[in-house]
């Protein structure tokens, strides 16, 4: 009896024992926010610069026969969402560069700290990081006359692509960083985050696609999150149009989460 | 000889030669060092050669059947129309570079040692805007012929492309201005790379990429008005519609007008900073 009830005491210990350097990891990153504002620019800026560019520039594309809205921002209000997600992503994997570089992480592998804590506490800070870009997006999307004929299920759906792309794009980004320690190699991240989501159905639908690019949109990943993400606001939500993109975003964190786990044990060793 | 008589005949062949000749010799080494360290890293050169083709390649496919929109102007395809797009954005990479270099230099205190060699002061500046423009020339060139093996060919020819090359250096030293004068005051390369989101936003808020005559409202104003439409515009008029000294004048004068506001700049920091030095 005695022996059963100190094995539960140690489990719930464990279970507390793991949440704790969580919570006290993305704090400490939290309040970066507070003490270095500037890393909430490219947040705040790049998203809003995309929705407003983008709608503004390519107008004259809603005059084209075929393309499914009048009103450009309702296509584009996903693109702008999903960007300003992954770069919360992005900005995760720097944050974890910039510790490898400063001897952080070391301490943190030499601690009684759980590896699993360790990448799954930077996951829970982008999500809560990628809240800023999504919430600024949609109400700047509303402020510009977005609809959103799938109503508040649409938004929720919006605001899952937005946080699964964000995980996707940290697992990735935390891999590469956790295998190169280099602050450098943000530029990679960087680099695919930008070049999954341009080849796709970002800006134009895929019947109105030439060449390459159709053929790559198909079988693009970013496609079906699009989908997903822009349901809402160009109709009702349909089950056809959630679940791949809840399947790209399960496969993403599926595939790279062990990926950026491996190459931790890899740096402990 | 010893080194001290090796000094005195170098001092004594400086005296002989005309001031204007010695530092424009020295202005062409430190031009050559600039473009050899821009050539021996890689991460210096290629975002600006690679990142604007992927764009074109995107929108090329993109926005292809935009060129039937009414307003759009006669083009062979969306790849000539975003030519001088390309270009304009490979500017804006290779001359955010004249920048950070030159805040490297000041972090390094190699700009210390520059300044007190007997290197003429102008030549150290003039060096590293040099550096920028070869580097935007070689560029402009890189990227046209790219564009014309994939079946965009600018119309006004092999004088087109000429022009073309010579607005790019013109635009570069323009561009790279605004760079040096954040080194030269902050003396810190995060600054100075803080400056290209801004170069990259007002690229896009402009004619580059899609004719203003299908945007409308306040950003088809601002658009209009961006100087950097007064540049792409007669570029853009070299490409798709033929030779024309107009064009020329009107795009290589926008840029010469962009390259005095932002050197005039760029100096004032740099007189500043020697005085500190």
């Amino acid at each position: 009896m005695t022996a059963a009830l100190d094995t539960e005491r140690d489990r719930s210990r464990s279970r507390v024992s793991s949440l704790f350097p969580v919570v006290w990891m993305c704090h400490r990153n939290l309040t970066r926010f507070t003490r270095l504002p500037a890393i909430l620019v490219p947040l705040i800026v790049m998203p809003v610069f995309f929705l407003v560019v983008f709608t503004s520039s390519f107008d004259g594309i809603t005059r084209l026969d075929g393309y499914p809205t009048e009103n450009l921002i309702n296509w584009v209000v996903a693109f702008a969402l999903l960007q300003g997600a992954m770069f919360s992503g992005v900005g995760t994997a720097g944050t974890v560069a910039n510790d490898i570089e400063n001897g952080f992480m070391d301490r943190l592998l030499v601690s009684p700290v759980r590896r699993g804590a360790i990448i799954v506490a930077p996951l829970t800070y982008t999500a809560i990081r990628a809240l800023i870009p999504l919430t600024l997006v949609t109400v700047l999307a509303f402020a510009m006359n977005a609809d959103v004929p799938g109503g508040i299920l649409g938004i929720v759906l919006a605001y899952t692509g937005g946080i699964g792309g964000a995980l996707v794009i940290g697992c990735f980004g935390l891999g590469v960083v956790l295998r190169t320690g280099d602050v450098r190699a943000m530029t990679i991240v960087q680099m695919t985050s930008f070049l999954v989501i341009f080849p796709s159905i970002g800006q134009v639908p895929i019947a109105l696609l030439d060449g390459w690019m159709e053929q790559v949109a198909r079988v693009n990943p970013a496609t079906n999150l699009l989908r997903m993400t822009r349901q809402g606001y160009l109709g009702d939500v349909t089950w056809a149009d959630t679940w791949p993109g809840l399947l790209v975003i399960a496969c993403g964190i599926a595939v790279f989460g062990p990926w950026a786990r491996a190459e931790l044990i890899r740096r402990t060793r | 000889m010893t080194a001290v008589q090796s000094a005195q005949r170098a001092q004594s062949v400086s005296r002989n030669r005309p001031r204007l000749l010695v530092g424009l010799e020295q202005a062409w080494v430190l031009t050559v060092r600039s473009v050899f360290a821009t050539v021996r890293k890689t991460d210096r050169w290629a975002p600006g050669l690679i990142f604007p083709l992927a764009m074109a390649a995107v929108y090329s496919s993109q926005f292809a059947r935009t060129t039937g929109l009414p307003g759009f102007p006669e083009v062979d395809s969306f790849l000539q129309f975003i030519l001088p797009a390309t270009i304009l954005q490979g500017i804006a990479f290779s001359a955010s570079n004249a920048g950070t270099d030159m805040a490297a230099d000041i972090e390094t205190g190699f700009f210390d040692r520059l300044v007190v060699s007997p290197v003429a002061r102008q030549s150290i500046f003039v060096g590293r805007v040099g550096g920028s423009a070869a580097a935007a020339g070689f560029q402009a060139g890189a990227h046209m012929a790219i564009f014309f093996l994939l079946g965009a060919p600018i119309e006004s020819g092999p004088a087109g492309a000429l022009a073309l090359i010579l607005i790019s250096v013109v635009l570069s030293v323009g561009i790279s201005g605004f760079g040096l004068a954040v080194a030269l005051r902050t003396g810190s390369s995060e600054a100075t790379q803080a400056m290209f989101p801004l170069f990259f936003m007002l690229v896009f808020v402009s004619s580059a990429f899609f004719p203003t005559e299908l945007m409308k409202g306040w950003y088809q104003t601002a658009a209009e008005n961006n100087p950097f439409s007064l540049v792409v515009n007669p570029t853009r008029q070299l490409v798709i519609s033929g030779w024309s000294w107009g064009d020329l004048s009107a795009a290589v004068g926008y840029s010469l007008l962009i390259a005095v506001v932002s050197l005039g700049l760029a100096y004032g920091a740099y007189v500043q900073r020697l005085k500190r030095s």
